[in-house]
Formats: C-alpha cells, sequence, structure tokens
C-alpha cells in the first residue's frame, strides 16, 4: 500500500476569525502562555465603511521538504511516513537551529520542558483514526484534514475542485497546508511591501 | 481609497531563536581560524624573524577553539545533550560537520603547537599545511550554518561563508599584531637593537597585510548588500534593516566605519610607521568584526517571517 501523505486545507471564505483552532491547539497540546503552534493573523484592509478584515489560521506545514528536518544534527525533528514532521522530545537538544530554519515562524522553545516543539497535525489523534484538535472544533467546517494519496478522500476532492495556494512557494519546502481564497495581504511577511506604491522615499532603491 | 490602509491586527512571532552566544562563538572560531594561518605562514616560511609570531600564534589558535564552543554549549537548551550530536548525526546538517570540525581541529592545532614549540620543522611544516583546509572549514561551515538556514534572507546568499572567511582573517591578523605589539613593548627588553626593528617592521608588514584583507572585506560586504537591495521582497527589507534601519548605527557606524574604514587610514596613511596607531586599528578592526557578527547573526533574525 502507497504511503499515506496528511495534508490539511482551509477555506478562507469559510472562517469566520473566532480563534476556536487556536484555542483548541492550546488546550489539547498543551501549549504554554507565550508560545503558539496554531494562532490566527488579523488583517484590517480600508477605511470604513468600506472595511474588512481578513484572517489567516497559520500553523506548520508539515513540509514535504522540510527545511527544519533537514538542518536538525540530531534528526530530532524527522518525517514520518505519513508525512507529519515531528520533533522527538528526548533527542532535541535545543539547538534551535530549525527555528532560524524555519520560513513559517512557527516553531518555538517550549518554555517549561526547553525544547522545540509546533504542529504535529496532532500526531496522537491522527494515529487513532481522530481528525487533529482544529479540524475537529472548526464551527465552520473551514479545515478539511486527509489523506492525499487516497484520491476518494474528502481533501483530495477540495484539492481538486479548487484554486488553491500555499504560504512562500518560493522556499521550496512544499508546504502541505493549502488555502483557498487567502488574502495576499495576510500571506505576506514584508508590511512595507504592500505600501509599496503610495509614495516612493529616497531609500527605495528598486532599480 | 488609498493603497496604504492595510493594518496587521494580530500575528504572533515567537522569540530570537539565536542569540549573541552564537555570534561569540563565530567570532572566536574566527580568531583561532585567523591565528592558526597566520602561524603556518610563518612556520612554513621558516625565516627567523618570524618565529616568535609562529610561536605566539601556534598557541593562539587551539586556545581559543576551546572556548569557543563552550558558547555553543551554553546556548543549547539541553546542554547537558549535547552528546547527542555525535551520536544521533545527520549528514544533511551543516551543524553535523561543525560537530566533528570542531573535535578535530583543537587537537591537531595543539599537536601543532608542541611541534612548533620543541622546534620539530619538518613535521610542524606538514601538520600546518594539513591544518589549513581544516583550520578553514572548521570557520568556513560556521557561514554555511547561516546560509543553509534558508529562511532568513541576510544569511541565505552564497557570499555569506566567504565573508565569514575574510573576516576571519582580518580579526585574526589583528589580534596577532595585539599580541605581537604587547610582546615587543614589555616581553622583548633583551633582545637587541637590530632585533627590535626587525620585530617592528613585521608587526608593521602584518597590519597592513591586515588593511589589504579588509579591502576585500569591504568588496564582498559591499556585493552582498548590492545583490540584498535588488533581489526579493525579504532581501530587500534586510539590505534595508542594516543600511538605514534598526542596525544601521552597528552596521555602517561601527562596523563599516570603526571598524573598516578608520583602521585602514590608521594603518596605510600618514600614521603608518607607528606603533600606537597599529594597535588602536587591530583593536578597532576586531570591534568591528564583532558588531559583524551582532549584526549578522541579530540582524538577520530580526526581519519577521509570518
Ligand atoms: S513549516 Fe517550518 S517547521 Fe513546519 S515542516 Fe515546514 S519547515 Fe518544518
Ligand atoms: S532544536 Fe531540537 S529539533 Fe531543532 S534542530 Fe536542534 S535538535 Fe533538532
Amino acid at each position: 500500500m502507497a504511503h499515506k501523505r496528511y495534508a490539511m486545507v482551509i477555506d478562507i471564505r469559510r472562517c469566520i476569525g473566532c480563534h476556536a483552532c487556536s484555542v483548541a491547539c492550546k488546550a489539547e497540546m498543551a501549549v504554554p502562555l507565550e508560545v503558539n503552534a496554531t494562532w490566527l493573523k488579523i488583517v484590517e484592509k480600508g477605511v470604513y465603511p468600506d472595511a474588512r478584515r481578513f484572517f489567516l489560521p497559520r500553523t506548520c506545514n508539515n513540509c514535504e521538504d522540510a527545511i527544519c528536518a533537514r538542518n536538525c544534527p540530531t534528526k530530532a525533528t524527522y518525517k514520518r511516513d505519513d508525512g507529519i514532521v515531528a520533533v522527538d522530545q528526548h533527542r532535541c537538544i535545543g539547538c534551535k537551529y530549525c527555528i532560524a530554519s524555519c520560513p513559517y515562524d512557527v516553531r518555538y522553545i517550549n518554555p517549561l520542558k526547553n525544547i522545540v516543539q509546533k504542529c504535529y497535525f496532532c500526531s496522537h489523534r491522527v494515529d487513532a483514526g481522530l481528525v487533529p484538535a482544529c479540524v475537529e472544533t472548526c464551527p465552520t467546517r473551514a479545515i478539511v484534514f486527509g489523506d492525499r494519496n487516497d484520491p476518494r478522500s474528502e481533501i483530495s476532492q477540495v484539492l481538486a475542485a479548487n484554486a488553491t495556494n500555499v504560504l512562500k512557494a518560493e522556499m521550496q519546502t512544499g508546504p502541505q497546508v493549502f488555502y483557498i481564497s487567502a488574502d495576499e495581504s495576510t500571506m505576506s511577511n514584508v508590511e512595507e511591501e504592500i505600501n509599496y506604491y503610495t509614495e516612493p522615499t529616497l531609500i527605495k532603491l528598486r532599480f | 481609497m488609498e493603497h496604504g490602509d492595510i493594518n496587521v491586527v494580530y500575528s504572533v512571532e515567537h522569540q530570537l531563536p539565536l542569540v549573541m552566544y552564537i555570534g561569540q562563538y563565530f567570532f572566536f572560531t574566527g580568531l583561532s581560524a585567523g591565528s592558526f594561518v597566520i602561524s603556518v605562514i610563518a612556520t612554513l616560511l621558516g625565516r627567523k624573524e618570524f618565529k616568535p609570531i609562529g610561536k605566539i600564534t601556534a598557541v593562539l589558535a587551539p586556545a581559543l577553539l576551546i572556548i569557543a564552543p563552550i558558547n555553543l554549549i551554553a546556548d543549547l537548551e539541553q546542554p547537558l545533550r549535547f552528546w547527542h550530536l555525535f551520536l544521533y548525526y545527520n549528514w544533511t546538517s551543516p551543524i553535523t560537520y561543525g560537530s566533528f570540525l570542531l573535535t578535530a581541529y583543537p587537537v591537531m592545532g595543539i599537536i601543532y603547537a608542541v611541534m612548533v614549540y620543541t622546534n620539530r620543522q619538518t613535521p610542524a611544516k606538514i601538520l600546518g599545511i594539513l591544518g589549513i583546509p581544516l583550520a578553514v572549514s572548521v570557520h568556513g561551515y560556521t557561514g554555511f550554518i547561516l546560509a543553509l538556514a534558508k529562511a532568513r534572507s541576510l544569511w541565505n546568499t552564497a557570499a555569506m561563508p566567504t565573508i565569514f572567511l575574510v573576516s576571519a582573517m582580518v580579526s585574526g591578523i589583528g589580534l596577532v599584531v595585539i599580541i605581537a605589539a604587547i610582546r615587543w613593548k614589555w616581553f622583548d627588553k633583551d633582545a637587541t637593537e637590530e632585533q627590535r626593528a626587525g620585530d617592528k617592521k613585521l608587526i608593521l608588514q602584518l597590519a597592513q597585510f591586515m588593511a589589504y584583507t579588509l579591502m576585500l572585506d569591504l568588496f564582498l560586504i559591499f556585493s552582498d548588500i548590492l545583490v540584498l537591495l535588488t533581489a526579493h521582497s525579504d532581501a530587500y527589507e534586510a539590505g534595508l534593516l542594516i543600511l538605514t534601519g534598526n542596525f544601521a548605527p552597528l552596521f555602517v557606524g561601527v562596523e563599516l566605519i570603526l571598524g573598516a574604514l578608520i583602521p585602514m587610514i590608521l594603518v596605510l596613511g600618514p600614521t603608518r610607521k607607528s606603533m600606537t596607531a597599529v594597535v588602536v586599528a587591530s583593536i578597532l578592526v576586531n570591534i568591528g568584526v564583532y558588531a559583524m557578527r551582532y549584526v549578522m547573526v541579530i540582524g538577520g533574525q530580526t526581519v519577521p517571517l509570518s
């Protein structure tokens, strides 16, 4: 049997920005204060009355070619056969090179355990046949989770029928969290870039 | 509607993973590699007046390289698990190369120092020649640590390992000049006038060599920044951060002006015959290289990722 390849699709058209996924994650994974494995990025656009908020649930992409696993010197971060990128708590030495290498800022030092953690697609739940806590809790069912290698799974059908996007595709890590209808302003990390064509300044050295 | 009305209301940024321990470690390995190369050059040339410098640097190199990894272990969240690096190595990680290089290099350095001190010329020369690639890689790999962390655009450039090597040479020569000058001033009294004049000439020559290496360093930094400013948005952001942003005082002020331009003027300008000027220049150069490590390590992580 072919390997499974777990992935996630987040449909931003359905997201109402309720933070339920972040809360479920905190509770399920016992994520300490000050750090987050999953969070909701919120961006406001426009001037009243023509204003709107845009949301982007953020988490580890459990990348296909995960730079964190490639750069981990002890193989504490490793890729499971089903595609989930896991961290072995007993092996991690806390060198933090993986945090420095990940383009998505989704890894953190657990201040209680002094090791590095992140989202593992709730691998303990997945192993037990359940879906991750955020997927289960999302009230609008904006998050779909499943095996991309199974053409009959819901996620394969959603991926086949919709235009999707990933964060920073140029980083060549092959992110496995796909977004439908995510706004550029939420996906971009460089804020100045958005104001780029408003007022040219002296230091805009673009040639 | 103006295009600029976009506000990030909420997002999460995690703490900086690598702190100044790492920069300090880069600084010390750089000093070590630089002084080793000087020592080997002195041994290979084999001239009598180079002997003292060859000896000083032969001790400096392993001594500094024993201090350097202490920074690394102190930076670990789980320092007692450092042995995992050797047991569970991962050949795709530059840190794994580093752990083995960092073990082999001081051992070789100590044997080399013993050879130099017991005046066994041939083994010292052979070890020196074998040791140069090791010294270059022990410092060069630190450039790869930064360059291969692809998330950070300030680091992820092909120039990074070379910039690290060249700045290591600069700071290493600077340190050798300082120590040789101290020896010349206070511990060299029983030498003849002629010998002292020869030693002074040698120190001044070393300082000039340092100034020329600095020029190469400045050229590399210039080309790196120029490419950053014309590359993709993250790189552009990183370039602005060190040129005009929060890190500008350190980068432009300390690294470029205080740590490169002023020393170059001191060493090559009208004061080039003055021992004081040369020593001041060497101290400034080391301050500049330390600032460079800070700007690279901390500044590189300051551009937001999410
Ligand atoms: S998002 Fe970052 S932490 Fe997660 S797998 Fe990809 S590179 Fe690793
Ligand atoms: S902090 Fe832990 S998981 Fe991350 S690279 Fe170091 S050993 Fe690997």
